[in-house]
C-alpha cells in the first residue's frame, strides 16, 4: 500500500474532525457549568491541540523525561510501526556522538562546550551544554533503535547549543554543592521533553489537591502509573493533552514560552528541510518531542502549515567542542529540580515493566549496524477518541505489588541493620502494614515507592541516626541508588586517552570511581619518571582532589625519590573529558592556558613569572620558559603600579637562582628583566615613597629587587647613580616608610649607623614623637628584607622599644607586629631570630650581667699604627685625595704622616734587592 | 461554652466530632470512632474539594505527612512516639488524635522524674485495702491501665523525664498487651481491648537525661516534629493560638498585624543567630518555638488588658519578648541585648509606621530594668 493509501485509510477511520466531538461537548459542558470563557477557551484549546497533533501526516511522538511510561510506550511504538528516520528533540549539533554511546555505561550526558567565546559576553566563559541520556528514556529508546538498525536515519532538530545560549543568555543554573550532584559542573541543562506547569501556583495546587509532596510524585501517581499499560493511541491522546493543558495555563507571553515558540519553528523547519532534500515518505518518519511541543500552537507547525517560512538564525563564531561525561541520577535530579531519587525510582520502575515482560527494550550493542535489518511496520491503527473512556474511568490499581513491597520491607530492613540501627523481622512487618494503610489513607490502592520510603522512615528510624545514612537515603539506595555513569575508554577525547595510556605502568585501574593509591619508588623504577611528571602536570590542570601528592614535592631545584599519589580520575572523569577540549596532551593544553595567562588583559609580570616558574616544572623545555619570560619583560615595562613588587621579588629571584644553579649562563629574558626592573624601580622609588597607597611592603620589595638584583644590573649596564639620585629624591611622610628610607640610606652610605642610632633614641625621647615610634620600627622591620646588613640594629631598637616604650603605646602595637612577622615569616622572622641568638646571652645566669652591646661603654680607640712603608703607602701619600674623600665620608679624621720604614728594615732590604714588583705597580698609576 | 477553664480537643470540637462521624463511611480499624482519612480531616481541616457540607478549620499546623504517618502507627501494632523540641506542638497533636480516634484525651499520665511504675499500671486504695482486702474493687488503676480496659488511646507526656525503668513498664503493655496483677488470685489480668494504643511526647532537648531503651524505642514508631520555620505556617498557627486564648480570657482586643509581623521577625532573626551559635552561651536558652511566641504574645495582651489601655502597643511586646526570654542573667540579657543594638536600633531607620521604634523602647526600658 502507498503511503498516500494508508494515510486515507487513516483519516477514514478517524472520522476526521468529529473524533472528539463528543468529548469536546462534554468538556464545554462543564466549562460552562463552571462558567467563564477562558475556561471553555482552554478546556476546547486542549480538544483541539490533541485533534491537531493526531491529525499531522509526520507522526508525532509526545514524550516526558526520565518517565519510563514514555520509554515503554516508545518501544512498543518502534517494534510497530518500525520507522526510517526519526527526528528527535535534541541539539542537532550534538548527532556526532550519538555513536560514542554504545561505549558508555549509562547514565552519561552528551556535551557541548566552548572555552572562548565569539559574540557571547566573555565572563559567560566557559559555555557549557550539557544534556543527560538515562536508559529509562523514551530518546534513549529511540537512538538505540535507530543506530542498531541498519538503513535508519536519526536526525536531531533541536536548535543548536550556541542557540541555546543565543536564547536563553540568563538561563545559567548553578548545580548542587553535593559532589555526586556537581557531576555536570555549571552546565546550563537541555532535556527532550520538559513537561511541569509553567508557573509555581499551578504546581502548588496539583501537589496540593494531589495529596503529594513533590512533582515527580504527582506525575508518578496521576500519570505515570495509569499510562503505564495504555495502549499507543490512548498513550498519544493523553500525553498531548497534558502538554497542552500547562502549554495553556501559563502566563502570557513569557519568555519560557517564547523561546518555546522558537525551538517549535526551528524544529519544523529542520524536519521540512530534511523531508524535501531527501524525499522521505513522512508517513514512515517519527518526530519524538516534548508532550508541549506536541501541542505547541507556532504557525510552522505540521508539514502542511501555510505559515511564513521561517529562518534559522546563524551561530556566532563560537568554537564548540563536543564530548560525553559521566552524569548520575542525583546530578540530573539536581539539575532540572527533580525530587531526590525521583530518577532513581523511574529506573526501577522501568526494570520493573520491563522484567514483567510484553515489550523488549532496545539497548545498544557493542558493536554497530547488527540489528535485524529495516522492515515495514504495521499500518497505523485508527485514532478513535480514546481520552473521554481514559478521563472518565479510574485508573487501574498500579504501584507496588505484595511480594514486591514484601521484597522491600526485608531488604530495607537488611540494609539498616548493616547501616547500624537496631531493626529486625519485626520492622519488616511494621513496614509492609504501615505502607499498606499509608497508601489506603493517601486515595491508593497499593502503595507506591513513595508511601514505602515513608512507612520505613516512620518504623525504623527513631531519635537519632547511628550511621552516615539515614533511613530516606537507605530507601534511595534500595530504589536503585544513585546510579553513576561512566564514559568508556573508546568514547573519551584522544587526550584523556594519553593520559590512561601514560599512567598504565602504575597498574591501577584509574577508570574507577574509588580512590586508588599510586606508591612511585623513581629510584629503582626510573621509568615511572614519565607517569611523576605526568601526575604533577595533572595536577596543576585538574581539580585538587583529582590528583593528590601524599609524599613528594615539585618546586624548583628539588627532585623527590619516592611519591605517593592519591589518584581519583575516575571521580572527576568530567574534567579530564573537559581538558579533552582543550588539547590533544595535557602539555599542549597547560602550554596554551600559560599563555592565555600570560596574554590576559589582567596579566601582571608576577602572572608571568609565575607560568615562567610553571613552564620550566611541568614542560622541562626552556622553549616555552623563555617566551613567557620575555612576555615578563614586556609586562614589567608596561605597569603603572608596584602593587605585586613582593610577588615579582619573590619569584625573580627563585628563577634566578634556579638558572644560575643548572644553567651554564642566564637567558636573556632574565637580564633584560633585571635592567627594566632596576631602571622602573628607580624611577618609581620617589613616587612609592610619598604615594599613601603604596604599602611600605611594596616599597620594602622594591628596594629590595635594587639592592638585591644590583650587581646583575650593574654588570649589564645600569647606572648605581640613578638608585642613589632615586633614594636622595624620596621624602616620604609616613613613619614607616621614613624608617624604610633611612636604612636604604645607609645601606647607600649616604647615613652612618651611629646618627640612624641617635635618631632612633631620639625619637624614643621626645614625648611627642614617643607614640609613633612603632610605626618606625615597623619600617625597620620591613627593612630586612632588602638590607638584611641591618638585621643587629633592628633588634637593638626591639630590644630599646620593648625596654622605653611606655605599655599604652607598645601594647597597642604588639598584634600589629605580630601579624607583619606571621605575614611574612618565612622572610623576616629566620633573620630576626638569628640575629637576637647572636646578640642576647644563651642562659638565664648570664642576663644579669649582661650589658647590651649598644650601651657598652665606647672602647678607647687604639692608636692606629703606621702604615708599613712601601709602594702602596707611598701611591696613597702622593695622590691623598681619594683617600681623603672616602675618609670624610665615612666621618673619620685622617692624619697623614711622613713614611718611615721603622723597625721593617727586612722589608726594606727585601724590596729593595727585588724592585720589579714595586716599580711595575708604580707604572701603573699615571 | 463550657464553665472548664480549657475544655479538652474532645469536648470542645464535639459538634465537629458528632459531624464527621455522621458522615464517616469509611473503613475504620478497630474501635475507632473515625476512619484514618476523617481523622486527619479533622486535624487538619477540610478542603472545598473534600465536598464536605461544613468547613473543618484546620487545628494543626504542619506537614500532612506526619499527620499521615501518625494516625498510620496508631493503626498499627506500635505505639505513637512525638518527638520534637519544646513548644512544636506535640501534645496538641497528641491530644486532637486521640479525640477524633476515640473521643477521649484524658487518659494522661505525665512522665517526670518522681513518676513511679504505679502511675502507669495500678495502685491500691490503702484504706479499701485493709478493710476488705486486695481485690479489684480496692484497686486503683492507672490512666493507661484504663484506656487498654477502655480499646482507647492512652497518653504518655514527656516519656524521657521519668526514669528509665518506669519507662520500661510500659514494654510489656506494648508487646503482650496486657497487665497482669499478681496481687489478685483470680481476675488478676487486664487484657487492653481492640483500639488500645499509647501516644508518647519526648522533648528532643532532654535526650541523654533518661535515653529509652533499645527494647522500647522498637515498641515505638518515633515521628519528629520540626519546629515551624515557615512564616506563613507560623503567622497561621500565633493568629489561630491567639484568636483561642483571647476567647477563653473574653478579652476583645485587636492583634495588629504588623505586630506580628515584628514577632514573627524576632524570632526568626533570633533563631538564625542561635543557629550560627557556636557555645551554648552564645545562644537563648528558649528553644524559640512557636509555643515561647504565643507565650510571649499572651503575656502582651494580657498586660495590655489588665495595666494597660486594652490596645496591644509594640512597647508592651518589646518588653514581653525580654521579659519572657531572658532566663540566664547575664548570658541571655547579653544577646537580647546585643540584638536590640545590632538588629531592632537599624531596623527602626527604615521603619515608616514607628512600630520598630515602639518595639525597641520597650524592650531595652525591659533590658534596663532587668540587668
Amino acid at each position: 500500500m502507498t503511503g498516500r493509501g494508508r494515510e486515507a485509510e487513516i483519516e477514514g477511520a478517524r472520522g476526521g474532525a468529529d473524533t472528539f466531538a463528543a468529548l469536546r461537548e462534554q468538556l464545554l459542558g462543564a466549562a460552562e457549568a463552571f462558567g467563564g470563557d477562558a475556561v471553555s477557551g482552554i478546556l476546547a484549546g486542549m480538544v483541539d491541540d490533541v485533534d491537531r497533533a493526531l491529525g499531522e501526516r509526520l507522526e508525532i511522538f509526545p514524550v516526558c523525561h526520565h518517565s519510563p511510561a514514555s520509554a515503554l510506550a516508545m518501544a512498543r511504538r518502534l517494534r510497530e510501526k518500525r520507522p526510517s528516520v526519526i527526528y528527535l528533540e535534541l541539539c542537532e549539533d550534538l548527532r556526532p556522538l550519538l555513536d560514542e554511546l554504545r561505549n558508555c555505561r549509562l547514565p552519561v550526558a552528551l556535551q557541548a562546550f566552548a572555552n572562548e567565546t565569539a559574540g557571547f559576553p566573555k565572563e559567560w566563559a566557559p559555555l557549557s551544554v550539557v544534556a543527560p541520556i538515562t536508559e529509562a528514556s523514551a530518546e534513549y529508546q529511540a537512538i538505540a533503535y535507530a543506530l542498531d538498525t541498519p538503513g535508519v536515519e536519526i536526525v536531531l532538530v533541536d536548535r543548536s547549543a550556541d542557540h541555546v545560549f543565543q536564547w536563553q543568555p540568563d538561563e545559567r543554573e548553578q548545580a548542587g554543592p553535593d559532589d555526586e550532584e556537581a557531576l555536570h559542573g555549571d552546565a546550563v541543562g537541555v532535556e527532550i521533553g520538559d513537561l511541569r506547569p509553567r508557573f509555581a501556583e499551578l504546581e502548588e495546587h496539583l501537589l496540593h489537591h494531589g495529596k503529594v509532596r513533590h512533582w515527580s510524585e504527582w506525575w508518578d501517581q496521576y500519570v505515570e502509573q495509569p499510562l503505564a499499560g495504555a495502549d499507543h493511541a490512548t498513550y498519544r491522546q493523553v500525553m498531548v493533552l497534558i502538554g497542552s493543558l500547562f502549554r495553556r495555563l501559563a502566563p502570557e507571553r513569557g519568555d519560557r514560552d517564547r523561546r518555546d515558540e522558537e525551538r517549535e519553528r526551528y524544529m519544523w523547519t529542520r524536519m521540512r528541510e530534511h523531508l524535501a532534500a531527501t524525499g522521505t515518505d513522512p508517513s514512515a518518519c517519527l518526530y519524538v518531542c516534548g508532550a508541549a511541543h506536541a501541542a505547541g500552537r507556532v504557525e510552522q507547525f505540521g508539514l502542511d502549515a501555510a505559515g511564513t517560512a521561517y529562518e534559522i538564525s546563524p551561530r556566532t563564531e563560537t568554537r564548540w567542542q563536543y564530548g560525553l561525561i559521566p552524569s548520575s541520577h542525583s546530578a540530573i535530579e539536581a539539575q532540572f529540580g527533580l525530587a531526590r531519587g525521583s530518577v532513581s525510582i523511574a529506573a526501577a520502575t522501568f526494570a520493573k515493566q520491563v522484567k514483567r515482560g510484553g515489550v523488549t527494550p532496545f539497548r545498544l550493542k557493542d558493536q554497530p549496524g547488527k540489528g535485524r535489518p529495516l522492515k515495514a511496520g504495521a499500518p497505523d491503527a485508527p485514532g478513535a477518541d480514546r481520552l473521554t473512556g481514559f478521563l472518565s474511568t479510574a485508573p487501574e490499581p498500579g504501584g507496588l505489588d505484595e511480594a514486591e513491597l514484601l521484597g522491600w520491607c526485608v531488604d530495607i530492613v537488611r540494609l539498616a541493620r548493616r547501616n547500624g540501627y537496631l531493626s529486625s523481622t519485626a520492622d519488616a512487618i511494621a513496614v509492609f502494614e504501615t505502607s499498606v494503610l499509608l497508601a489506603g489513607m493517601r486515595g491508593r490502592s497499593r502503595p507506591t515507592p513513595y508511601d514505602f520510603q515513608d512507612a520505613a522512615v516512620t518504623c525504623i528510624e527513631k531519635d537519632t541516626v547511628p550511621g552516615r545514612r539515614d533511613v530516606r537515603h537507605l530507601c534511595e539506595i534500595l530504589l536503585g541508588g544513585d546510579r553513576i555513569g561512566s564514559v568508556g575508554y573508546a568514547s573519551l577525547p584522544p587526550l584523556a586517552r594519553d593520559v590512561f595510556d601514560r599512567l598504565a605502568p602504575l597498574g591501577l585501574d584509574l577508570e574507577k570511581r574509588t580512590i586508588q593509591r599510586a606508591l612511585l619508588d623513581l629510584d629503582a623504577s626510573p621509568d615511572l619518571v614519565p607517569c611523576s611528571h605526568l601526575l604533577w602536570t595533572l595536577k596543576r590542570l585538574m581539580p585538587e582532589r583529582a590528583v593528590r601528592p601524599i609524599m613528594g614535592s615539585r618546586r624548583l631545584g628539588e627532585r623527590s625519590r619516592q611519591e605517593s599519589w592519591d589518584l581519583a580520575l575516575g571521580q572527576y572523569q568530567r574534567e579530564l573529558v573537559e581538558l579533552g577540549y582543550e588539547g590533544v596532551t595535557v602539555e599542549q593544553v597547560l602550554e596554551r592556558r600559560l599563555r592565555r595567562a600570560v596574554h590576559a588583559p589582567r596579566a601582571t609580570a608576577a602572572v608571568a613569572l609565575a607560568a615562567v616558574e610553571d613552564a620550566l616544572l611541568f614542560l622541562r623545555g626552556r622553549r616555552v620558559a623563555d617566551e613567557l619570560g620575555a612576555r615578563a619583560v614586556e609586562l614589567l615595562a608596561a605597569e603603572r603600579t608596584v602593587d605585586d613588587a613582593p610577588e615579582v621579588l619573590r619569584r625573580i629571584r627563585r628563577l634566578l637562582t634556579h638558572f644560575r644553579a643548572t644553567e651554564p649562563e642566564l637567558p636573556a629574558w632574565c637580564g633584560a628583566f633585571v635592567t627594566e626592573g632596576y631602571a622602573r624601580y628607580c624611577t618609581l622609588l620617589p613616587t612609592a615613597f610619598t604615594d599613601d597607597d603604596i604599602g611600605v611592603r611594596q616599597v620594602a620589595a622594591m628596594l629590595g629587587f635594587l639592592f638585591g638584583m644590583e650587581s646583575l644590573a650593574l654588570s649589564l649596564g645600569c647606572d648605581h647613580a640613578q638608585l642613589e639620585l632615586a633614594v636622595r629624591q624620596s621624602h616620604p611622610e609616613a613613619p614607616a616608610k621614613a624608617a624604610l628610607l633611612w636604612a636604604a640610606r645607609s645601606q647607600l652610605g649616604l647615613m652612618s649607623r651611629d646618627e640612624l642610632r641617635a635618631r632612633c633614641d631620639e625619637l624614643i625621647a621626645g614625648p611627642l614623637t614617643v607614640g609613633s615610634f612603632p610605626l618606625y620600627l615597623s619600617g625597620f622591620v620591613q627593612a630586612l628584607e632588602p638590607v638584611p646588613t641591618l638585621a643587629p640594629f633592628v633588634v637593638e631598637v626591639l630590644s630599646k622599644a620593648f625596654a622605653r616604650l611606655p605599655d599604652q603605646v607598645l601594647l597597642p602595637w604588639l598584634p600589629g607586629l605580630i601579624t607583619t612577622l606571621r605575614d611574612h615569616a618565612r622572610e623576616l622572622v629566620p633573620t630576626l631570630v638569628r640575629e637576637a641568638a647572636r646578640t642576647f646571652p644563651a642562659t638565664l645566669d648570664a642576663l644579669d650581667a649582661w650589658t647590651p652591646p649598644w650601651e657598652a661603654p665606647a672602647r678607647p680607640a687604639a692608636p692606629s699604627a703606621a702604615a708599613p712603608p712601601g709602594p702602596v703607602t707611598e701611591l696613597l701619600a702622593a695622590h691623598p685625595a681619594a683617600t681623603d674623600a672616602l675618609a670624610g665620608l665615612l666621618g673619620q679624621p685622617l692624619e697623614w704622616r711622613a713614611p718611615s720604614f721603622g723597625d721593617d728594615r727586612a722589608v726594606a732590604d727585601l724590596l729593595a734587592r727585588y724592585p720589579d714588583t714595586a716599580k711595575a705597580l708604580s707604572a701603573l698609576t699615571p | 461554652m463550657t464553665d472548664m477553664l480549657r475544655a479538652p480537643a474532645e469536648v470542645k470540637y464535639a459538634e465537629e466530632l458528632d459531624y464527621l462521624e455522621s458522615i464517616d463511611d469509611g473503613p475504620k480499624p478497630f474501635s475507632w470512632r473515625l476512619s484514618p482519612k476523617m481523622v486527619r480531616l479533622f486535624v487538619l481541616g477540610s478542603e472545598r474539594a473534600d465536598g464536605l457540607d461544613r468547613e473543618i478549620p484546620q487545628k494543626w499546623f504542619g506537614d500532612r505527612s506526619f499527620v499521615e504517618r501518625s494516625i498510620v502507627t496508631l493503626a498499627s501494632d506500635r505505639g505513637l512516639l512525638l518527638i520534637g523540641d519544646p513548644g512544636t506542638g506535640k501534645s496538641w497533636l497528641a491530644e486532637l488524635l486521640s479525640a477524633a480516634i476515640c473521643r477521649n484525651s484524658t487518659l494522661v499520665v505525665q512522665g517526670t522524674a518522681g513518676t513511679t511504675e504505679d502511675h502507669i499500671k495500678y495502685s491500691w486504695n490503702v484504706s479499701m485495702v485493709i478493710a476488705k482486702g486486695q481485690s479489684r474493687a480496692s484497686m486503683i488503676p492507672s490512666p493507661i491501665m484504663t484506656a487498654m480496659e477502655a480499646g482507647v488511646i492512652g497518653r504518655f507526656e514527656e516519656l524521657t523525664r521519668s526514669t528509665s525503668d518506669v519507662q520500661d513498664a510500659l514494654i510489656s503493655i506494648l508487646s503482650e498487651k496486657y497487665v497482669s496483677i499478681p496481687e489478685l488470685d483470680d481476675d488478676n489480668i487486664v487484657f487492653a481491648k481492640p483500639g488500645f494504643s499509647i501516644i508518647a511526647t519526648a522533648n528532643s532537648r532532654d535526650r541523654g537525661v533518661n535515653d529509652l531503651s533499645s527494647a522500647l524505642k522498637r515498641r515505638f514508631n518515633f515521628v519528629k516534629i520540626p519546629v515551624v520555620t515557615n512564616k506563613r505556617s507560623e503567622e497561621e498557627i500565633v493568629r489561630f493560638r491567639t484568636t483561642e486564648l483571647l476567647r477563653r480570657h473574653e478579652i476583645e482586643l485587636e492583634l495588629p498585624p504588623t505586630l506580628l509581623d515584628v514577632l514573627l521577625q524576632s524570632f526568626a532573626d533570633l533563631r538564625t543567630a542561635a543557629a550560627s551559635a557556636t557555645s551554648d552561651d552564645e545562644k537563648l536558652e528558649s528553644a524559640l518555638s512557636t509555643a515561647e511566641q504565643i507565650g510571649v504574645l499572651e503575656d502582651a495582651i494580657l498586660h495590655s488588658q489588665f495595666f494597660g489601655d486594652r490596645t496591644l502597643r509594640p512597647e508592651t511586646l518589646g518588653s514581653s519578648l525580654v521579659g519572657s526570654l531572658a532566663r540566664r542573667t547575664p548570658e541571655d540579657l547579653a544577646i537580647l541585648n546585643k540584638y536590640w543594638h545590632g538588629v531592632v536600633e537599624p531596623r527602626t531607620k527604615k521603619d515608616g509606621d514607628g512600630t520598630w521604634q515602639g518595639f525597641l523602647e520597650g524592650g531595652r526600658d525591659a533590658i534596663k530594668t532587668l540587668s
